[in-house]
């Protein structure tokens, strides 16, 4: 039945969707081996689910076409309700300030500080002294605001 | 008009600041929140993954059903809780006294040919004859042990029910879910 791909198709994109969210943010810049799995295996597996048994060009086009106006409605409502926006995406957090780890937020976040420490070393910054504020964005990239030099 | 406030530059107004620098925008009571739902979510995952190991989905422990009602000449061993486009084995046995003269017969009504989407039955019966919502079988058999065997594979969600009967025995019959 072809209601029933394009309602596969929708599930499998927002399920997916909220499994990202649930998963966690990590830090973009550095996707460990054990992150590249996980995206394969949840693509792959979210495909099976969804495209079933039903091959055809057809429903591929009408699949595409469904996750792009599924997508193209929830950066809408994202862009339209910063509630939306908030619960799809979070808020920064602030992983170190003054010197200081925020160590409730790194747990739950999941992002050691070596994770902070490799993006400071990307931008020239040794030690977590040389670092103001580390704030885990939301779209899971680690910026850092250096030391102002006395 | 339009034009002019296509042309106008965000003054930057909007945005909060602190100490003259754009803030950053942390909402840790929002984020408290969240982890709170989020460690609900896990859990609510962990209760579906155990639902599944034990068949609550299908092809589990749970799944798993028998009808046996006497004077109906058979025993049934079916999957109660199916998942669409997924084969299963219902087995049909036929009890001694269900067999008469060399010969076993077996009405199947029409859900299990359509909504469980019987694919074949093993072994091939002799006869077929439709009618009477459903199709009944005759197959040459002999002595216990006469095992039917119908392999399903739903193609559609839902609720469905079956019925099997030995003509001239008692009907079975039983619901299945066909779950996503």
């Amino acid at each position: 039945m072809a209601l029933a791909t394009v309602l596969r198709a929708l599930f499998g994109y927002f399920f997916l969707v909220f499994i990202v969210r649930v998963v966690g943010r990590r830090p973009g810049k550095q996707l460990t081996p054990f992150e590249f799995v996980l995206i394969f295996f949840l693509g792959g597996l979210t495909l099976t689910g969804v495209v079933g048994n039903e091959v055809s060009l057809s429903n591929a086009v009408c699949q595409i076409i469904t996750i792009a106006c599924g997508h193209y409605f929830l950066v809408w409502l994202r862009a339209k309700s910063s509630r939306t926006a908030r619960l799809l995406d979070g808020t920064p957090l602030i992983l170190l300030e003054g010197g200081a780890w925020r160590s409730r937020t790194m747990k739950r976040e999941r992002i050691a500080p070596e994770d902070v420490m490799a993006t400071a070393r990307d931008q020239g910054l040794r030690t977590p002294a040389d670092i103001d504020t580390a704030i885990l964005e939301r779209n899971g990239e680690i910026s850092l605001i250096p030391k102002k030099e006395e | 008009m339009e034009k002019q406030s296509l042309t106008n530059p965000i003054s930057g107004d909007e945005v909060p600041k602190v100490d003259n620098a754009v803030a950053v925008g942390e909402d840790l009571e929002f984020q408290e929140r969240w982890w709170k739902l989020e460690r609900l979510i896990w859990s609510l995952f962990a209760l579906i993954l155990i639902a599944d190991v034990l068949g609550f989905f299908g092809r589990g422990w749970f799944a798993k059903a028998r009808l046996l009602e006497p004077d109906s000449g058979i025993a049934v061993n079916y999957e109660r809780v199916e998942r669409a486009s997924t084969p299963s084995i219902m087995t049909i046995r036929f009890l001694p006294e269900s067999i008469v003269n060399g010969s076993a017969q077996l009405f199947v009504s029409n859900s299990i040919v359509k909504q469980l989407g019987a694919q074949r039955i093993a072994p091939q019966p002799e006869r077929s004859i439709i009618g009477d919502g459903g199709i009944t079988y005759s197959f040459a058999a002999s002595g216990s042990d006469a095992d039917v065997q119908i392999a399903l594979e739903p193609s559609f969600p839902g609720y469905r029910e079956f019925s099997l009967q030995v003509p001239g025995k008692k009907s079975v019959g039983a619901h299945v879910v066909v779950v996503p």
